[in-house]
């Protein structure tokens, strides 16, 4: 059986019907000329791979940021851990300047950051970053002590903060995690810190206040937020049933 | 193939899609858009130049995306016409001007090709405008016939023509160095 250079190419990028795709790999066990011929379609795919695939890893200008967000500013910043809220921005001497410029930077700031992230669930809106969809779900509805190992976010510890708001570390599961912490502030939950983070098995079920694998970051963002110990899996239950409101 | 694909959904509400939703999905689709661009034009300045003209547009547009559309090929779409406006306007110049950076990014059978000497950029480089498009989509995007032929406009089978010449051309000028 002979095949056209479109079949045979079809083949190899995966395009047939399964009829075809049948006849193709049938005639290519006693045809080593067609294995050849397919063998070089996707060697010439691979070999495009290898060139431009890199481009995806190379930073992103600031300048695409800044058009991406319908944003003129643009700032050169890097790292992974994004702390949207930082305490020393109280003691600042210049608190609206900071507050303004801080709200500014942020959508670029995590804008890195959000390209590896789920889609669903976090967002910028005049450059906050707001909690939606499933990730605002889980952080209201979610327990850590009854979550299932495959949700698409996991909870981890919650803690009351230094001003009394409840807040909820968090890893959202996709291609590649992304880790939290967001605290509840009236009706909705503002993000306190983000960064990258590698999705960790953890078994399903278990309650593990402390034990959940956060970046480094968000550890730290927590320590600096929290007041006495993490909530228990009573304490987390009660919580939830008064809406997140501070006792 | 699959996770190359077009994965990147403006969520299915009703609402018209809020220019800032549309940031959002444009922040993470940008590393795509730059290695689309980057194998179009080969000039990575040149290729983001691209990409911000396209992001530039999409937003201006953002009316025209049915909620419920594919959010990657359709800025797809938008660089890939942006690039067809950047080549006329360059043989435009040329026509008028002295031909400064011939070949740059058009074929250029003209010039002595030292076969031996090709990359992966310039065999590419060489290409027809339209193979090298639909093999970009479809080899380096990762897009579907069927997707790519979406992007480019044109009915499938025009779609795989010029994914396979493109493709011959590619293993004939990469294939000299073997």
């Amino acid at each position: 059986m002979t095949f056209s250079d479109e079949t045979v190419m079809a083949y190899a990028d995966g395009e047939l019907d399964a009829a075809t795709r049948a006849a193709v790999e049938l005639a290519m066990a006693s045809d080593p000329d067609l294995a050849q011929r397919i063998a070089r379609h996707r060697g010439l795919r691979q070999q495009l791979r290898r060139e431009f695939d890199p481009v995806l890893a190379e930073p992103l200008p600031d300048r695409l940021l800044a058009a991406a967000t319908g944003n003129a500013l643009a700032q050169a910043h890097s790292g992974n851990v994004v702390t949207l809220q930082r305490r020393p921005m109280r003691q600042w001497t210049w608190p609206q300047w900071g507050a303004i410029a801080a709200s500014l930077v942020v959508g670029l700031l995590l804008a890195p950051l959000l390209r590896r992230a789920p889609t669903e669930g976090l967002g910028i809106r005049d450059g906050k970053v707001l909690v939606s969809g499933t990730l605002a779900h889980a952080l209201t509805e979610q327990l850590a002590s009854t979550q299932t190992a495959d949700a698409p976010v996991r909870v981890g510890v919650s803690f009351q903060s230094r001003n009394g708001d409840y807040c909820r570390t968090f890893t959202l599961h996709e291609q590649n995690a992304v880790a939290g912490v967001a605290c509840r502030d009236r009706d909705s939950w503002r993000i306190e810190a983000l960064a990258a983070a590698h999705p960790a098995a953890s078994g399903p079920g278990v309650y593990q206040p402390a034990a959940s694998p956060l970046p480094p970051g968000i550890e730290q963002s927590v320590s600096e937020l929290i007041v006495g110990e993490p909530l228990d899996a009573k304490a987390e239950a009660a919580a939830r049933a008064r809406g997140w409101r501070g006792p | 193939m699959e996770e190359n694909g077009i994965r990147v959904r403006i969520h299915q509400c009703k609402q018209p899609v809020s220019p800032s939703d549309l940031s959002t999905e444009l922040v993470a689709l940008l590393p795509r858009l730059r290695r689309f661009a980057r194998a179009l034009t080969r000039n990575p300045h040149d290729a983001d130049d691209l990409v911000q003209l396209a992001l530039e547009r999409a937003l201006a547009r953002s009316q025209q995306l049915r909620p419920d559309a594919a959010l990657a090929g359709w800025v797809f779409g938008i660089l890939r016409n942006a690039w067809t406006d950047e080549l006329r306007a360059r043989s435009r110049s040329e026509r008028i001007f002295a031909p400064q950076e011939a070949g740059q990014n058009v074929g250029d059978p003209a010039a002595a090709v030292q076969a031996d000497m090709l990359c992966v950029q310039d065999a590419l480089a060489r290409l027809p405008d339209e193979q090298r498009v639909a093999v970009a989509l479809v080899l380096v995007e990762g897009l579907s016939y069927k997707e790519a032929a979406h992007v480019m406009a044109v009915p499938i089978g025009t779609l795989t023509s010029r994914l396979a010449r493109g493709r011959e051309a590619l293993q004939a000028l990469l294939g000299a160095q073997d």
